[in-house]
């Protein structure tokens, strides 16, 4: 292990010092595929994300993938509604390893506005694991571009071996969530388990 | 003709394409973490409380009184009020907020509840770098995180901070006179053994 003084010095000299992890790290997070698909108007904005003034393209993120099996990254933009919500998972289910997702503005991470409705899923985070949140309502451009730069940093700190690797290098991870299905009231399983911990409140 | 628009715009975009190379202004990508767009100054994202002196527990122009918790239509704040009562910034015995939560991945930044505030205690806020892997501790913000300066309020909101201003000294100037009077009052009263003629303003 090369210590990181050393190696800016040996940088201003002209020799490259790396390791492989570090090298994967970089590949992998300068190069994450969202995949194209909107829900609601936080789905504006991340247009928006991609255009010309904002431009994502600058962080290796503007090839928008229209199937799941060639995208790194779910941007979930905006109400997932119960309806919506077995799709979503599914389309999750179908992205290859190493998957992220970003939870965008405050209906996908808790339902928003309409979390006391019946209408609403409470939270994508109930079906599928999330990375990144990002409060807003909606988000600025500026706000999606700091998460990615989250979850590039996040990327950028997964070791390849032991504990908190990425999960396409771990064999236990787990890789197909199951799907909820209408039930005669709500959606079931209303979450699933493992990926939602109910949360413990401290008063 | 057909096509006819695609090629107005095409043109457009070759114009762009070619003028970037001698003029600035063509160059439309702001490159964010480096560069930023000036926010407006009316831009908001999330509310924020706003305290006065330099003690941000003490200097808490929030009262308690619940009206922006029960305003709230995506019911976001939590507000659990005082027993006791403290002087508030103007030295008024005042309730004070023991907790005061803002879930910021409910809030919808409606600003109702900046504009029900009687007592222009919460604000709305320009931050919106809150990206965060935390879902419930990250994104539930307490009134320690919430607490700002009325300088931060000058800095982001010039205009309409020198307004609130303003107000809050006339109604300030009021009390005081008001309670001058008061205690002008008292003290005709006490001095004199029948009643003091009525005061204008007095009492109430």
């Amino acid at each position: 292990m090369v210590d990181q003084q050393l190696k800016i010095e040996l940088g201003k000299q002209g020799v490259l010092v790396t390791t492989i992890e570090e090298l994967y790290n970089w590949g992998r997070r300068s190069s994450i595929w969202p995949m194209q698909f909107g829900l609601a108007c936080c789905a504006i904005e991340m247009i928006a994300t991609t255009m010309a003034r904002y431009d994502l393209a600058r962080f290796g993120a503007e090839v928008f993938r229209p199937s799941p099996r060639q995208a790194d990254l779910m941007i979930i933009s905006g109400t997932v509604t119960k309806k919506m919500a077995p799709q979503v998972v599914r389309l999750y289910n179908q992205m290859a390893e190493p998957r992220y997702v970003i939870a965008m503005g405050a209906c996908a991470i808790s339902g928003g506005p309409f979390k006391q409705g019946y209408n609403v899923l409470k939270g994508i985070d109930r079906y599928i694991p999330v990375d990144v949140h990002i409060p807003g309502c909606p988000p600025r451009p500026e706000a999606l571009i700091q998460a990615f730069m989250t979850l590039q940093k996040k990327i950028d700190a997964q070791p390849l071996t032991g504990e908190g690797r990425p999960r396409h290098l771990d064999a236990a991870a787990q890789g197909e969530f199951p799907v909820p299905e209408q039930g005669e009231h709500d959606l079931e399983p209303t979450s699933n388990k493992g990926v939602w911990p109910v949360p413990v409140v401290i008063r | 003709m057909l096509g006819e628009g695609i090629l107005k715009g095409m043109a457009e975009t070759a114009r762009n394409f070619a003028g970037s190379f001698v003029s600035k202004e063509r160059l439309t990508t702001v490159e964010y973490p480096e560069e930023r767009i000036p926010t407006f100054e009316n831009a908001r994202v999330f509310p924020f409380l706003v305290y006065d002196t330099n003690d941000w527990e003490a200097g808490l122009r929030c009262v308690a009184c619940q009206i922006c918790e029960k305003e709230c239509p995506p019911k976001c704040i939590y507000i659990d009020k005082s027993k006791d009562k403290k002087p508030d910034y103007a030295g008024k015995q005042q309730f004070y907020p023991t907790r005061f939560d803002i879930d910021i991945s409910v809030c919808m930044s409606c600003q109702i509840c900046v504009e029900v505030c009687p007592f222009e205690a919460i604000k709305m806020d320009t931050e919106f770098e809150l990206a965060t892997g935390d879902r419930f501790g990250g994104l539930l913000l307490d009134r320690k995180q919430l607490a700002k300066s009325n300088e931060y309020y000058h800095r982001i909101h010039p205009t309409e901070a020198a307004e609130v201003d303003v107000r809050l000294a006339e109604e300030k100037a009021k009390a005081n006179a008001k309670a001058k009077a008061a205690a002008d009052a008292a003290a005709a009263k006490a001095a004199a053994a029948k009643p003091a003629p009525h005061v204008e303003g007095a009492g109430d």
